[in-house]
């Protein structure tokens, strides 16, 4: 195998009578991008979280770079996978540059203190997310948007090989949406970052993802290239919800609609005409 | 440079007092012959035997209690944290309660057992806490509070309990202990505890990055590739032990460890590497000024120390939150 993230029959429950992940293999190809999809409860995050060793499988394996995640020690792993999880904010009022600074801790010498290459990946950082122009305030005054970019930062300055996220961009406004999976994809083009991310929104993940990965939430799951895995019927099917199906370009796109929807009665692919119903 | 001033501030304070001593005579006035019988070595006597250690205890406890309380509210992300919050107050009181009212009047080398005890029952009572943590699940702050704030309220009752069977006397004796006094110690006792603090402090800056990133919870500190079972283990341990040899030399002083990391951080900003050495001396200076305050007053009486830092402490501390919000970056 190839990839640079192989997981091999990994399954997982909180408790030992249930399982949320069943038998899911995959592999990730290095320098691609995955999109990790399904409704609420289906396990995404438990999924992101037993990439990154914060969980540990019920059965199966998952090797980063052909070896174990259990092998790596903390700080071994810090160096092959960044994760920026869903938004936390510490009490403690630290600036954007101390924030994305400490991504170099393991780094650090014996006196605690930062060495100029550390300095520089952190710059770099900066500058590729664009949050240097407010690299001297508290986390607390920026908005949504500009602190998801500081956490992404943050996980560049780890300089891995491996970029995990979980759902980036809830909460922000369409222009961040865009801005921010575009930055993701940037990562991945310039930097050959390998990048997985948790995502509740299908039409982004189809624009930007290479792959994805369906999680349903009776255990199934389905993986491919996001044009595939994104059927009308499988997202009907996994996600319980009629859609609108329409297609820009290459991509397609969906529009959930419900019972008391203003067009309830235009789910379908009609745009195209291949599948009316 | 605040070690600089901290000295001087020492210095100065050693030289204040309710006696008035001459410099001169304190520093060179060591008698050279000891069969001279000279009765005028007062200033010497009173410099180096009464104020000196009393001002080292002062700065010893002040740092660790500012350190600790640095770490605590770290640890548990809560600002609210301060080095008794889990259980070591009402662990010492018990300690000192217990020792007082059995009467005990055996002597540790030279000493009264109070100290010992309180110490005992600081340490006894946040490894209590810890262990009941643990059992919520893989430390849960939550659950490290929660068991915290049960286990003080139910020692509280012991110690009323205690008190309520016990003489006057002995209750007095008691309160006296714990509301925080600076005593004469013999220079033995301050060099052990000044060693063991300075030593806990240097082991709690060689962690302060780690404690940065714990300030964003257990994953994230984990995903930077910090060992964080081991962190925490570290910083609870020595924390707890270095207030705990405060609480035993001096009692419970309040207010130091919650106000000094605040007054440090909202001057200084929240960088552990920075936050706690500067605490650590800041505490210091305030807890040897304190004490001086404490002293002349109302000479030749005292004060209780723990008196002046909430009344001293308290406006100061209104005063900084008002008037900083964070204008200070050092990493500019």
């Amino acid at each position: 195998m190839s990839g640079i993230i192989e997981v091999e029959n990994l399954s997982f429950g909180y408790i030992p009578q249930s399982t949320i992940l069943k038998d899911i293999s995959f592999e990730v190809t290095p320098g691609t991008s995955l999109a990790i999809a399904g409704p609420n409860g289906a396990g995404k995050s438990t999924l992101l979280n037993l990439l990154c060793g914060t969980l540990v499988p019920k059965s199966g394996t998952i090797r980063i770079d052909a070896a174990p995640v259990e092998s790596y020690s903390t700080e071994a792993l810090a160096g092959k996978v960044a994760v920026v999880r869903q938004e936390f904010v510490p009490v403690f009022g630290f600036s954007v540059i101390e924030t994305v600074l400490m991504a170099r801790t393991p780094y650090y010498g014996p006196m605690g203190f930062e060495s100029k290459a550390d300095k520089k990946i952190v710059a770099e950082a900066l500058e590729m997310t664009d949050t240097i122009q407010f690299a001297s305030r508290p986390l607390g005054s920026l908005s949504g948007g500009e602190r998801q970019r500081v956490f992404i930062a943050r996980a560049l300055a780890q300089d891995t090989a491996i970029l995990l996220l979980d759902e980036p961009t809830s909460f922000l406004d369409l222009k961040h949406q865009v801005g921010i999976y575009d930055l993701l994809k940037a990562a991945q083009l310039e930097r050959d970052k390998t990048i997985v991310t948790v995502t509740h929104d299908i039409n982004l993940a189809a624009q930007y993802c290479d792959e994805t990965l369906l999680l349903g939430a009776d255990s199934n799951y389905d993986i491919g290239k996001t044009k595939d895995v994104f059927s009308p019927e499988q997202i009907e099917k996994v996600f319980g919800v009629r859609t609108f199906v329409g297609r820009v370009g290459q991509e397609k796109f969906f529009i959930p609609l419900g019972k008391f929807a203003k067009d309830s009665g235009q789910t379908g692919n009609k745009p195209e005409g291949s599948q009316q119903k | 440079m605040a070690g600089v001033v901290l000295a001087v501030v020492m210095f100065v304070c050693s030289l204040i007092g309710s006696k008035r001593i001459s410099l001169k005579e304190a520093v060179f006035g060591e008698p050279t012959n000891p069969e001279d019988v000279r009765t005028d070595y007062d200033d010497y006597e009173i410099f180096v035997r009464v104020r000196l250690p009393r001002i080292i205890l002062a700065a010893i406890v002040g740092a660790a209690l500012a350190c600790s309380g640095v770490v605590f509210q770290a640890l548990l992300r809560n600002p609210l944290a301060d080095p008794y919050i889990l259980g070591i107050s009402s662990g010492a009181r018990l300690g000192v309660t217990i020792a007082v009212i059995s009467g005990l009047n055996w002597t540790l080398w030279g000493r009264s057992p109070i100290a010992v005890f309180a110490f005992a029952g600081a340490l006894g009572t946040v490894w209590l806490v810890w262990f009941v943590g643990r059992l919520t699940g893989k430390f849960h702050v939550t659950g490290l509070l929660l068991a915290g704030v049960v286990i003080n309220a139910f020692f509280s009752a012991v110690i009323m309990f205690l008190t309520s069977i016990a003489k006057a006397e002995q209750v007095h004796a008691t309160i006296f202990w714990l509301m925080g006094n600076m005593t004469e110690e013999d220079f033995l006792v301050l060099w052990i505890g000044a060693g063991c603090v300075v030593g806990g402090i240097m082991v709690l800056f060689y962690i302060s990055p780690q404690l940065n990133a714990l300030s964003f919870g257990e994953d994230d500190a984990r995903s930077m590739g910090v060992n964080t079972a081991r962190t925490r283990t570290m910083a609870f341990g020595v924390a707890a032990a270095i207030t705990a040899i405060a609480v035993s030399l001096s009692g419970l002083i309040g207010f130091v460890g919650l106000v000094i990391p605040h007054g440090v951080r909202l001057v200084f900003g929240p960088d552990h590497r920075q936050l706690l050495p500067l605490s650590s001396i800041v505490g210091a200076i305030f807890l040897v000024v304190a004490d001086t305050v404490a002293r002349i007053i109302v000479a030749p009486a005292q004060l209780p120390v723990g008196v002046v830092t909430a009344i001293v402490g308290g406006p100061f501390f209104l005063v900084l939150l008002v008037k900083y919000s964070r204008k200070v970056s050092w990493l500019k």
